[in-house]
């Protein structure tokens, strides 16, 4: 007994310190944002595991029902697909698709339109990313051209020539695009760094921005996208570099790893802006 | 002895105020921070009391964190780092040295080093991985790492020689 005493109190140092890193972790759980959200998706993912599994099993019963859903469902989209068919060649035939997503109000004439192209080559293991597409100058893509896919922003174009042109995507380094969130009027910028090709960062947006996960972020005042053009998402609560400005990970909405179809914008008063802007400036 | 205390008070309020103002500020090529607050735990006298060693850690740890917005990761990683003090001094030291002997580069440089190279090594180690917590990124959590280490042990030993030639006349 006497000894366990003097075992107890030679050690009761390590008793200390190990109360006190108890008590430091405890620190770093409760308050720390980041550290918090990952302890919280590592309990998450055992939750989600349990879903999908059960989910698995409980729709393997329901293919049946599904399977004749489905078929209902296509015979409804190929009778559609037929109609807007007609309808489509009944229209003059452009060579550029336009699309009137983007259209801001009934002004006539549209801002921008889009020229579809295919990706032909892609990079994106390394830190200097491009893209290439299979269609150039004689389709009348030029430098600077914002290039979206269906999701969301893809990139700029660097350089074209006739038949081809390579674009700069969002995951390079080089890239910078002023961004805003959904419901706010202060600006960041977007900008990637290095790490994964799902994500980048938004940095600069200021500390009292009130944000949450899962909140879309939309282009703001740019010369190569139409306002309002979705970036991406929202992917943490993020920690600050700095103490004015917040940065932090967004979900990029375009999946780099499936891109194969991109729209390149031209926008039709490009040229007048520049113009008009390069006026003020001398 | 009286003097010792005070001139420890006098150190720990003058690296932190290192610390915060001014290291913590630097990011050499995004990967290099220096950490020089950790040189209180190295000079401590070697016959310094576990406890005192172990609660002046945490407090130190605690402090930074306050002023860096880190609740308890620095708290967390000092408080280790003063808790394995005492076995990295028998790594390196002879046990017959005498308890008031302070560690420094100028009293005895080959164990000093070592013992440095050690004990920041170990505390970078642990703060880098509470604070990146998965291993997600991990080349990029070492590389972090190894920067922070060079540089913090070579501004540790450019602090401990600087403020021991001032010094040298009373002390040695």
């Amino acid at each position: 007994m006497r000894n366990l005493f003097n075992f107890i109190l030679r050690n009761s140092h390590w008793l200390v310190a190990i109360l006190l890193i108890a008590f430091s972790f405890y620190l770093v759980f409760a308050h720390n944002s980041y550290q918090r959200s990952v302890y919280l998706t590592s309990a998450n993912r055992v939750t989600g595991w349990f879903y999908t599994t059960t989910n698995d099993i409980t729709s393997f019963f329901l293919l049946k029902k599904n399977n004749a859903d489905l078929l209902e469902r296509n015979a409804e989209l190929e009778e559609r697909f037929h109609t807007l068919r007609v309808f489509l060649d009944s229209l003059a035939n452009t060579d550029s698709v336009v699309v009137e997503a983007f259209a801001p109000d009934s002004v006539g004439i549209q801002h921008f339109d889009f020229i579809p192209a295919g990706v032909v080559n892609m990079s994106f293991s390394g830190v200097n990313n491009f893209i290439t597409l299979d269609k150039g100058a004689t389709h009348g893509i030029k430098r600077d051209m914002g290039v979206i896919s269906q999701q969301g922003v893809v990139g700029v174009v660097a350089s074209v020539s006739p038949n081809f042109s390579v674009v700069i995507p969002i995951i390079n380094p080089k890239f910078r695009l002023s961004a805003r969130l959904r419901n706010s009027e202060n600006n960041g910028s977007v900008s990637w760094d290095g790490n994964n090709i799902r994500r980048a960062q938004l940095q600069d947006l200021p500390k009292h921005e009130v944000f949450h996960e899962g909140d879309t972020v939309l282009t703001s005042f740019s010369r190569i996208f139409p306002k309002n053009t979705i970036i991406g998402f929202v992917s943490d609560t993020g920690k600050s570099v700095d103490d004015n400005f917040n940065t932090f990970d967004i979900q990029l909405a375009t999946d780099f790893y499936t891109l194969q179809d991109v729209l390149v914008i031209n926008d039709r008063f490009y040229d007048e802006q520049q113009t008009l802007e390069d006026t003020l400036r001398q | 002895m009286k003097i010792s205390y005070l001139y420890e008070i006098i150190l720990f309020v003058l690296l932190i105020l290192l610390q915060v103002l001014l290291l913590n500020r630097l990011s050499l090529f995004g990967i290099a921070t220096p950490v020089l607050y950790l040189y209180f735990l190295l000079k401590l006298p070697m016959g310094r009391n576990l406890f005192y060693v172990i609660i002046s850690g945490f407090l130190l740890g605690l402090i930074i964190d306050v002023f860096l917005n880190t609740p308890g990761m620095n708290a967390a990683t000092t408080t280790i780092v003063a808790a394995c003090r005492k076995p990295l001094l028998n790594l390196f030291f002879e046990k017959e040295e005498y308890d008031e002997f302070v560690p420094g580069i100028y009293t005895a440089t080959g164990p000093f080093v070592r013992f440095t190279i050690l004990t920041v090594l170990l505390h970078l180690t642990l703060l880098f991985f509470i604070e990146s917590f998965t291993l997600f990124n991990l080349p990029a959590t070492l590389l972090r790492i190894a920067g922070s280490s060079v540089i913090s042990i070579l501004l540790i030993f450019a602090f401990d020689s600087f403020i021991f030639k001032r010094k040298r006349g009373e002390q040695v």
